[in-house]
C-alpha cells in the first residue's frame, strides 16, 4: 500500500535541491525501487521529486583525463561504454552482472549508490533498528544472505555491484546541497551500522549526487568483477569482488580489492592487497590472498559458506590474472 | 459433385477416419493427419496480443474491489476486530468480518476439518481475519489498514523437525501428529538386505516450494438476484461451484463459475479458495459486485506450496543389479491443517522399480504455516530426490552404468496397487533407452571430468507419474453448423498446457474442419457440461476421447442424414474428407454442407462421454531425463549446460504442445532443485521471509539451459483410451532434480542430499577438504 504523496520534476539542480528542505521529501533518479520500498512500507514519502528533467546530470565525458559519469547515467550506459570497457572493465562489468537488462536499461549509477539494503527483515513487515526499532532481526535470525566483515549492531549488506568497483578504482562522488558542491571519495561515501544505523550514505538528506569521477589509472591497469548469485541472473551478489590490479611486467605493483555481499558497505580488504602487491601472483600468493581476505570474517548462524565462498571466488579471480600473464 | 467441391473452402482436404458402426468402440487411429503434428495454439494470438480476457481482466458495471485483513502471527487468537472506523472510509461499500451475521460461514480446509471463515483462532500467517470492499483497491486496501485487530499472541512452531518433540506448541488440541504413521510394506525388507551384495543408505531433504503463478490467485464476484456468478482463476469451474455452493449453502445451480482462461496454478487452484466466498459475501453485502484478486505477497502466505520433506532411503542391490530391497521413512507437513504433507510421498519407491521387499513410513506432522495445495507431481519430485540419487550410489557401487541399473528393474505391472495390475504400457524402457542414446549418455560417461577447479558431468533420472491416465466423467457436446464450421462445448479448463488445441485438433481428425473454423467455448457451468478440475495430467485422457466420441456422434447423424438424400443405407457410406460417399460407387455422394438434414436443421449436435478405464490396468506416463552440467568447485556454481527429456506418454497429440511442456516440467524442476526455497523466520517469529519475486528465487532465462530436448517416445496404447494419450504435465518434472543432482556427483564425487543446490549449499561441501581456518 502506498500513501499518497505529491510528485514535482524539476528543471534545474537548484530547484530539485530546494525541494529537499521539506519533511518526507524521496528523491527519484531511475525509480527502479523507489515504489518497492514505499509499497513495502520501508518508508513513506510526501514528495517525491524526480531527477528525470535534469539532463545536466547524464553522460560519460573525459576531461583532462579524469573521467565523469553523471549520476543519471544508466547502468545499461555505463556497462556498455566503449571508454569504460576498455580502461575500466571492472566497473563495466560490475554494470553489466546487475539485476536484469530492464533495470540496467531504468536504473542509474546515482541510485545504485544510494539504494537501500535488500535485507528481508528490513524489507518486510519487522520494525528493525535500520527502521528506528531497537532489534536486528537478521543477528539472530535467517541470516544467510548478511555480511560476514563490518557488522553490528545491523547486518546487512551493501547491494551495490557498481559502487564496489568504483570503491577498487579511487572513484570520487560528487554531492550538491544548498551550501554547493562536495566531493568525497568513493571509499568514504557508505556508513558502517556501527557508525549510524539509520543511514547507507554520508549524504545530508538536502543533498544530490551530482557525478562520479574516474582518476586516470595508467598503463598495465587490468580490473574485473566477479560476482556470485543464488541463481545466474536477476540478482544481488552472494559474493562479489572488485580487482584493479596495476601491473609491471609479471609482478603486481598496487593492488585494489573490494568485496560486495560482504559487509554493510563495499568492502576494502586492505589485508588482501597487501599479500597481492609486489607477488607476481603464484599460486600460494593467490591462497594467501583469499585467506587474508577473509581473516577478520565474523560469520553468523547461516552464512559460514561465505567465508569459503569469499575465499574460491578470490582464488578463481587473483588466478585468472596469472594465467593471463603466463599465456601473453 | 465437382460444383460442390469447389464450394467446400472450409476444408483443408484433411482425410478422415472411418466411422465405427453403431455400437462399436471406435478403433485407435490408424495414421493420423492432424494429430501428432506441431499445431500452435489456437488461442495463441488473443494470449499474446493480450486481447484474450482472464478472470483479472474482468470488469463490470458497478464492480468494486476487495482486500482482506490478515493474521500477522503464525498462531494467535483474535481477541477483537474494530471495524468502525474502516466503515465510515470514503469509498468503502463493505467490511465484514468474524462478528458479521453475514460471514458466519464455516470454511472446509478438510473433509473433517472446519474452522469458520474468520476463525478467532489464526494457526498460521496470514490467515483471514476481516474484509473490505471499496470503490478503489486503494480504498478497500486503506479500510483494511483502518480495521483495528487485536491478538493475543501464542507459541507457535515452524519447524516440521521438532513438531513431534516433547513441549513444541501443538497446532491443534490433539496434537501435531495429523494421521497416525502411515504404513506400507511387501515382502521382507530384512530378508532383502540379506541378500543383497550392497546396501546404501542416506538421508535426503527437500524444501518447500511455492507455486507462484503469473496469474494471481482471486475472482470477480457478482449477485443477480439469487443467483452468484465467479469469474475465477481456476484449474476447474466445477470444483469453484461445487465448494462455494456448499460453503454459502446454495444450490449448485444459482452458483455459475466461468473460467475462460486462468494464468497459471500448477495445482494451486484446483479448488476455490476463502478469497472466492469473501468475494461473494462482500458482494452480497454491499449489493455491487467485487473483485478480490490477491497480492503476490499474500500468495506466498496462504495458497498453498509444495511440502517440505526429510527422508532416509536404504536400498540393497545384488552384483547383477538386481534391486533386493528398499526401505523409506519421511516426516512432511502440510502445514496448519490437514493437506496431505506427506501425500504420495512415498509412490515411486513403491512403484517405479521391481522390487520384492519394501517397506515405508510416513508422518505428516503440523505446523504453523499457510497449508500445503497439491503442486504438480505431489510428493514425486520430493521421492524422486531421495530415490533416484540412492539408485545412482548403488550403480557406482556395484560398478554399473545407473540407466543399466534401472534397466534392471523395469516393472510390467503397479507393484504399488492391490492385485497388482499390469500397466497398459510400461515405457521405461524405451525412455532409458531411447533417451540414452538421443542424449549421447555413454560417449558423455566417458569423457573427462576436467583437471581444473570447473568440474564436468552427466546425470540422469527416470520417473513414472502415479495417475495420468484419465477417467469418467466428462461429457462433451459438439455443434456442427450448416456452414460446416464447428462449435466444441467442453467443462473443462485449459490451464495453459494447451488443452484447447489438442481438442481442436481431435475434431479437426475426426471430421476434417479446419482448426480455426472450430470455436471452444469452455469452463463455463452456466454453459458448458460437468468436467472435474485439470489436474493430474488427467485432462488429455479423459476429454479427448470424449471429444472423440462427441465427433463420431456427429459423424453417425450426418451419414444418416446423407443416407436420406441419396436414398442408400447408412452402412453403405463413408466419409472422405468434406465428403459422404457411397463405398460402393465413389462418383456418389453429397457434400456434407449439401445435407438437406443439416441445412434444415442449421445444426448436428453431438455428445460424448468419457467412458470407464480398463479394468485390473494401472495407465501411467514414464520418464527419463538426461542431463550435463559444469561445476565450479571454488564457489559451488552449478551451470547446466544441456538437458534432454525423453517421456513416454501413449500418443503425441500435438508435437509443439508436447515439447514446450516437457520445457516448462524441466525448468520447474530446474527451480526446485537449484534455487527456489520458502524461508521462514524460525525462532524468532514465525513469519514467511520470502514472499517476493526476488527472496523467493525462480529461475530465470539464465538458469535454464539453451540446449533442451523433447525426445518423445512413443509407444501405441490402445487399451488406455480411444485417443491412446496419457498425461504429460506432470511427469515432465518428477526426474529433473534428481537428474541435475546425479549430474553434480558425477562431476564431484560429493552427494548433494538437500535442495536447492546453490552457492549457499555447495560451496560448503565442495570446500570440505580444505583446511579451515581455526577461529
Amino acid at each position: 500500500v502506498i500513501t499518497n504523496f505529491s510528485y514535482v520534476r524539476p528543471g534545474t539542480l537548484r530547484d530539485a535541491i530546494s525541494f529537499l528542505s521539506a519533511e518526507g521529501v524521496r528523491l527519484s533518479a531511475g525509480g527502479t525501487d523507489l515504489l518497492g520500498c514505499l509499497r513495502d512500507e520501508v518508508f513513506d514519502a510526501k514528495m517525491v521529486v524526480s531527477l528525470g528533467g535534469l539532463k545536466g546530470l547524464k553522460g560519460i565525458t573525459e576531461v583532462n583525463g579524469i573521467v565523469r559519469i553523471g549520476a543519471l547515467t544508466t547502468i545499461t550506459e555505463v556497462a556498455e561504454h566503449p571508454l569504460l570497457r576498455e580502461r575500466y572493465a571492472g566497473l563495466a562489468e560490475a554494470a553489466e552482472s546487475v539485476a536484469s537488462p530492464q533495470l540496467r536499461n531504468q536504473g542509474t549509477i546515482g541510485g545504485t549508490l544510494c539504494q537501500k539494503p535488500r535485507c528481508w527483515y528490513y524489507r518486510g513487515e519487522f520494525h528493525c533498528l535500520r527502521k528506528g526499532g531497537d532489534r536486528c532481526f537478521a543477528r539472530d535470525g535467517q541470516n544467510q544472505y548478511h555480511c560476514v566483515l563490518g557488522g553490528g549492531p545491523c547486518y546487512i549488506v551493501h547491494p551495490s555491484d557498481v559502487a564496489a568497483a568504483l570503491v577498487a578504482f579511487d572513484a570520487r562522488i560528487s554531492a550538491m546541497g544548498p551550501g554547493g558542491k562536495r566531493t568525497l571519495p568513493a571509499a568514504g561515501f557508505h556508513v558502517l551500522p556501527g557508525v549510524d544505523v539509520r543511514r547507507e550514505t554520508v549524504l545530508a538528506h538536502n543533498e544530490i549526487v551530482t557525478e562520479i569521477l574516474l582518476p586516470s589509472h595508467g598503463v598495465g591497469t587490468r580490473s574485473s568483477y566477479r560476482k556470485v548469485m543464488a541463481r545466474r541472473s536477476w540478482d544481488f551478489a552472494v559474493a562479489g569482488v572488485a580487482l584493479v590490479l596495476n601491473l609491471e611486467g609479471e609482478r603486481v605493483r598496487k593492488a585494489r580489492v573490494v568485496l560486495s555481499g560482504a559487509a554493510p558497505v563495499p568492502w576494502r580488504s586492505r589485508e588482501a592487497e597487501e599479500v597481492i602487491a609486489g607477488s607476481t601472483l603464484r599460486p600460494g600468493d593467490v591462497s594467501k590472498a583469499a585467506d587474508a581476505a577473509m581473516k577478520n570474517a565474523i560469520p553468523l548462524a547461516h552464512n559460514g559458506y561465505k567465508v569459503p565462498l569469499f575465499r574460491g571466488m578470490i582464488e578463481e579471480e587473483l588466478a585468472a590474472y596469472a594465467s593471463f600473464h603466463s599465456f601473453p | 459433385l465437382s460444383e460442390e467441391r469447389k464450394r467446400d473452402y472450409y476444408l483443408s482436404g484433411i482425410p478422415v477416419p472411418e466411422t465405427p458402426e453403431k455400437g462399436e468402440k471406435p478403433g485407435p487411429w490408424g495414421k493420423t493427419s492432424v494429430i501428432g503434428k506441431r499445431m500452435p495454439r489456437v488461442d495463441a494470438y488473443d494470449r499474446v496480443s493480450g486481447s484474450a480476457v482472464y478472470p483479472s481482466d474482468v470488469v463490470i458495471p458497478g464492480m468494486t474491489y476487495g482486500a482482506i485483513l490478515r493474521c500477522p502471527y503464525p498462531n494467535a487468537i483474535v481477541k477483537s476486530v474494530d471495524t468502525s472506523r474502516a466503515e465510515k472510509m470514503p469509498g468503502v461499500v463493505a467490511v465484514i468480518s468474524g462478528s458479521s451475521r453475514e460471514a458466519d460461514v464455516q470454511w472446509p480446509y478438510s473433509k473433517d476439518t472446519r474452522t469458520k471463515l474468520f476463525d478467532p483462532h489464526c494457526r498460521f500467517e496470514g490467515e483471514e481475519v476481516a474484509a473490505a470492499a471499496a470503490d478503489t483497491p486503494y480504498h478497500a486496501w486503506d479500510a483494511v489498514r483502518a480495521i483495528k485487530a487485536e491478538y493475543e499472541v501464542l507459541p507457535f512452531n515452524v519447524e516440521e523437525e521438532r513438531a513431534l518433540q516433547a513441549g513444541v506448541p501443538p497446532v491443534h488440541p490433539g496434537g501435531n501428529r495429523v494421521t497416525p504413521r502411515e504404513t506400507y510394506k511387501r515382502g521382507d525388507v530384512g530378508k532383502g538386505f540379506a541378500e543383497a551384495d550392497v546396501v546404501r543408505e542416506r538421508e535426503f531433504h527437500t524444501e518447500c516450494e511455492i507455486h507462484t503463478p503469473m496469474e494471481l490467485h482471486g475472482c470477480v464476484a457478482s449477485w443477480d438476484g439469487k443467483c452468484l456468478t465467479i469469474w475465477e482463476s481456476t484449474q476447474g469451474v466445477y470444483a469453484v461451484q461445487s465448494m462455494a455452493a456448499q460453503v454459502l449453502g446454495l444450490p449448485l445451480s444459482r452458483v455459475r463459475v466461468i473460467g475462460h482462461y486462468m494464468g497459471g496454478a500448477f495445482g494451486s487452484k484446483l479448488q476455490a479458495g476463502k478469497y472466492t466466498v469473501i468475494a461473494a459475501l462482500l458482494a452480497r453485502k454491499s449489493g455491487r459486485p467485487v473483485k478480490l484478486f490477491l497480492s503476490r505477497e499474500e500468495t506466498y502466505l496462504c495458497v498453498g506450496n509444495r511440502p517440505p520433506a526429510h527422508m532416509s532411503i536404504k536400498a540393497g542391490v545384488k552384483k547383477d543389479g538386481t534391486l533386493t530391497a528398499l526401505d523409506f521413512s519421511a516426516v512432511g507437513t502440510g502445514g496448519a491443517y490437514p493437506a496431505g504433507g506427506t501425500g504420495l510421498l512415498d509412490w515411486l519407491v513403491k512403484d517405479l522399480y521391481l522390487c520384492p521387499n519394501v517397506r515405508t513410513e510416513m508422518q505428516d506432522v503440523y505446523i504453523n504455516s499457510g497449508p500445503s495445495r497439491p503442486f504438480r507431481a505431489p510428493g514425486h519430485p520430493q521421492c524422486s530426490w531421495a530415490l533416484e540419487q540412492i539408485m545412482d550410489e548403488l550403480a557406482d557401487a556395484i560398478g554399473m552404468d545407473p540407466v543399466e541399473l534401472r534397466l534392471r528393474n523395469i516393472p510390467s505391472y503397479s507393484q504399488g496397487r492391490t492385485g497388482n495390475p499390469p500397466y497398459t504400457t510400461t515405457g521405461l524402457r524405451e525412455c532409458l533407452e531411447e533417451g540414452s542414446k538421443a542424449f549421447g549418455w555413454k560417449e558423455a560417461r566417458r569423457k573427462g571430468k576436467g583437471g581444473g577447479h570447473i568440474r564436468r558431468g552427466v546425470g540422469m533420472a527416470a520417473a513414472l507419474w502415479a495417475a495420468g491416465g484419465g477417467r469418467p466423467p466428462s461429457t462433451i457436446i459438439i455443434k456442427l453448423f450448416s456452414d460446416g464450421s464447428v462449435n466444441l462445448n467442453m467443462g473443462a479448463s485449459d490451464i495453459g498446457t494447451g488443452t484447447k488445441t489438442v481438442m481442436a485438433m481431435v475434431i479437426s481428425e475426426e471430421l476434417g474442419v479446419k482448426p480455426d473454423l472450430i470455436q471452444i467455448e469452455n469452463a463455463d457451468t452456466g454453459t458448458t457440461q460437468y468436467a472435474t478440475p485439470s489436474g493430474g495430467s488427467k485432462t488429455v485422457p479423459t476429454e479427448a476421447p470424449a471429444v472423440r466420441a462427441a465427433a463420431i456422434s456427429v459423424k453417425r447423424q450426418l451419414l444418416e442424414m446423407a443416407a436420406e438424400d441419396l436414398r442408400l443405407d447408412p452402412a453403405d457410406l463413408l466419409f472422405e474428407g468434406n465428403e459422404i460417399v457411397s463405398k460402393n460407387d465413389p462418383a456418389v455422394g453429397i457434400g456434407i454442407t449439401s445435407v438437406q438434414g443439416l441445412k434444415k436443421r442449421g445444426v448436428v449436435v453431438g455428445v460424448g462421454y468419457r467412458g470407464p478405464n480398463p479394468e485390473h490396468r494401472s495407465i501411467n506416463p514414464f520418464a527419463a531425463q538426461f542431463c550435463e552440467v559444469e561445476v565450479d568447485m571454488k564457489t559451488g556454481e552449478v551451470r547446466i549446460i544441456r538437458f534432454l527429456g525423453a517421456h513416454e506418454s501413449g500418443r503425441v497429440m500435438n508435437r509443439l504442445t508436447f515439447d514446450t511442456q516437457v520445457y516448462g516440467g524441466i525448468t520447474m524442476g530446474i527451480g526446485f532443485g537449484m534455487s527456489e526455497v520458502r524461508i521462514l523466520d524460525e525462532g524468532q517469529t514465525g513469519k514467511v521471509l520470502t514472499r517476493n519475486w526476488h527472496d523467493y528465487k525462480l529461475p530465470t532465462a539464465l538458469d535454464v539451459p539453451a540446449g533442451m530436448v523433447s525426445s518423445p517416445v512413443e509407444i501405441d496404447d490402445d487399451e488406455a483410451n480411444t485417443t491412446g494419450a496419457k498425461g504429460l504435465g506432470e511427469p515432465v518434472t518428477i526426474p529433473t532434480a534428481a537428474a541435475i543432482a546425479n549430474a553434480v556427483f558425477n562431476a564431484t564425487g560429493i552427494r548433494i542430499v538437500t535442495t536447492p543446490m546453490d552457492p549457499l549449499n555447495l560451496v560448503g561441501p565442495f570446500a570440505g577438504g580444505r583446511k579451515e581456518r581455526q577461529g
